[in-house]
């Protein structure tokens, strides 16, 4: 058997890895091709047993129906733009300087303060949430986007700093160097040299914060009321309300998903490296 | 001079550091220690004024003679533990695959990066279409495949009921976790298995030889990880069965929630919290040791 027979394997390993592919391309993809079917068909095609399949019965008045009816949506989604390009962007300024000085400049107890950020990212919601609430309540800004998004970054400001800190640990020391002997200072060399090589895990960093504050439930759950609600929070009520019209709850929630998965999708392979960076490097 | 230049970098460095650590700590200092205190008082909600009263540890007392505290926490134990080890071994498992020259095809790598951005309350909402008693696509499938005969109602009964709330938590977080294996996989020297074949090793004792031990960082981070994960699962208890039926499906973060802010005993809500807290305290203190660097690193 030769070494690259080995690595490959022989006929019937193929096959178990064929098959196991298929199975798992299965089990990943039908739930969401479900999904995209569902918002696509009528109500009547839908709930006959077996769902009728035949393309006149494909439409996209489920989509047009729930943008006009509910006014949630909408709003829900202008509220989860804010609140989520608000968090990344200050997690991103906060975030950007504080993961560089902890992987190159020698600040007291580096480590230890990494690991403590690292720290508070597992801290369960539940256990913060309950002074949160009695604190913003008093504060009257409950039902606020900028309260929720202001605690939207005590969970993405530690993400941004894991993802940028893996990636600053790994440049080579030469670069700043040779900025030094140029005569540029530490702000410089983090503006002009290493936040443009950075661009990928910033991205990364970035897109990730902003999925994470997009789909979060729980805080908005119990911060927002009316005004302030999120996409999730819109979806979920529609859950409750339209239990039986199910082509639209899909629609709502293909709506809800979309632009989050497309900006997964697109930056997958950053995110992929910025997250295995961060999480596996001490 | 090289002294100066030290001490400019240690300043601008923790100049650097400080609006962060400041904005974290204004965010969760308070919180976590008034979380504890409030966990030693009685405090309720009325007509939108708070009335605290110390009761030292009264509502651990309650507590621990709560049986619904009792079934929330064997249904986490039995929902994280069944959790943590199919996502573990799944994960490995399809990393493992999509390390094998035919699962290199970019096309794998979107399917794994989909369910993970997919909110979970969106995957709760089109798992409780795919589980409709009714109108469902798993009962017609089952039905058509010949494995049942009358529809199922799937989420109606305690140990059905928690179990599918298992197998949707695990299809969504089987992915991401997939994504670190394959990046630890992917680390493995090829080298390392040149070396084994050279000593005769096939192929399954150069997985066990090789890929497994150079992997055991990578699978103890990713099982302590999950394990806190799985304590947090919320979005979908909620969405999907809120509790119910007869609380097989209430796991101690729901209960928690429940207790605070549907029946608004703040103050033995937080005492559940408490217990989460600190579950997940030593699970956390175990993945930082887990990662913290064991020899010194280049100098900094």
């Amino acid at each position: 058997m030769s070494f690259a027979r080995l690595r490959e394997g022989g006929p019937l390993r193929k096959t178990v890895i064929l098959a196991g592919l298929a199975l798992f391309t299965f089990w990943s993809a039908a739930p969401i091709l479900w999904l995209i079917i569902s918002s696509l068909l009528e109500q009547k095609a839908l709930i006959a047993q077996p769902p009728d399949l035949s393309p006149q019965n494909f439409t996209l008045e489920n989509f047009s129906t729930v943008l006009a009816a509910a006014a949630a949506l909408g709003r829900g989604i202008a509220n989860s733009l804010i609140v989520s390009l608000f968090s990344t962007a200050l997690a991103l300024v906060l975030g950007a300087p504080a993961a560089y000085a902890l992987a190159r400049l020698p600040v007291p107890r580096a480590n230890s303060i990494a690991f403590l950020i690292l720290a508070t990212q597992m801290l369960p919601g539940i256990a913060i949430a309950i002074p949160l609430f009695i604190v913003i309540s008093k504060l009257g800004l409950i039902d606020n986007v900028l309260s929720l998004g202001i605690v939207y970054l005590s969970f993405n400001l530690p993400i941004v700093i894991w993802i940028l800190r893996g990636f600053f640990l790994g440049i080579p020391s030469g670069i700043e160097k040779a900025a030094a002997v140029d005569g540029a200072g530490i702000f410089a060399t983090f503006w002009y040299i290493v936040l443009p090589i950075s661009l990928p895990p910033l991205s990364a960093a970035a897109v990730f914060a902003f999925v994470e504050a997009w789909n979060e439930f729980f805080f908005a759950l119990i911060l927002t009321r009316q005004q302030a609600q999120t996409v999730p929070l819109v979806i979920a009520q529609f859950a409750g309300q339209y239990q039986t019209v199910f082509g639209q709850m899909m629609a709502a929630a293909v709506i809800s998903v979309a632009p989050v998965i497309l900006l997964a999708v697109l930056f997958r392979n950053q995110i992929i490296r910025g997250f295995a960076d961060g999480m596996m490097k001490g | 001079m090289i002294s100066t230049f030290e001490q400019r970098r240690r300043r601008t460095g923790l100049f650097f550091v400080a609006p962060a650590l400041i904005v974290l700590a204004a965010i969760l200092f308070y919180p976590i220690v008034d979380s504890i205190l409030l966990a030693l008082q009685r405090v309720q909600l009325a007509g939108g004024a708070v009335t605290q009263q110390w009761t030292g540890f009264g509502n651990f007392e309650r507590l621990f003679a709560d049986a619904v505290f009792w079934k929330a926490a064997r249904n986490t134990a039995y929902f994280s533990v069944m959790e943590v080890v199919l996502v573990t071994f799944l994960s490995l498992g399809v990393a493992l695959l999509l390390n094998h020259s035919f699962g290199r095809s970019g096309f794998f790598r979107i399917l794994l990066i989909v369910p993970w951005a997919l909110a979970p309350v969106a995957n709760a909402v089109l798992w409780k279409w795919i589980l409709n008693a009714n109108y469902g696509v798993l009962n017609g499938m089952l039905k058509s495949l010949g494995v049942i005969e009358n529809n199922q109602v799937w989420l109606g009964t305690p140990f059905s009921a928690l179990n599918f709330l298992l197998i949707v938590d695990v299809w969504k977080s089987v992915p991401f976790v997939a994504l670190l294996m394959l990046a630890g996989l992917q680390r493995v020297p090829q080298s390392l298995y040149r070396a084994a074949y050279m000593d005769g090793a096939g192929p399954w004792r150069s997985f066990l030889h090789v890929t497994l031990p150079t992997m055991r960082g990578v699978i103890a981070i990713a099982i302590v990880l999950q394990t806190i994960w799985s304590l947090r699962v919320f979005d979908l208890v909620f969405v999907l069965t809120r509790g119910g039926p007869a609380d097989a499906t209430v796991l101690l973060n729901f209960l928690a929630y429940r207790v605070t802010f549907n029946f608004l005993d703040l103050g033995y809500g937080a005492a559940i919290a408490n217990i989460i807290f600190a579950l997940t305290f030593l699970l956390a203190a175990a993945y930082v040791w887990l990662l913290w660097p064991r020899e010194p690193k280049g100098a900094r």
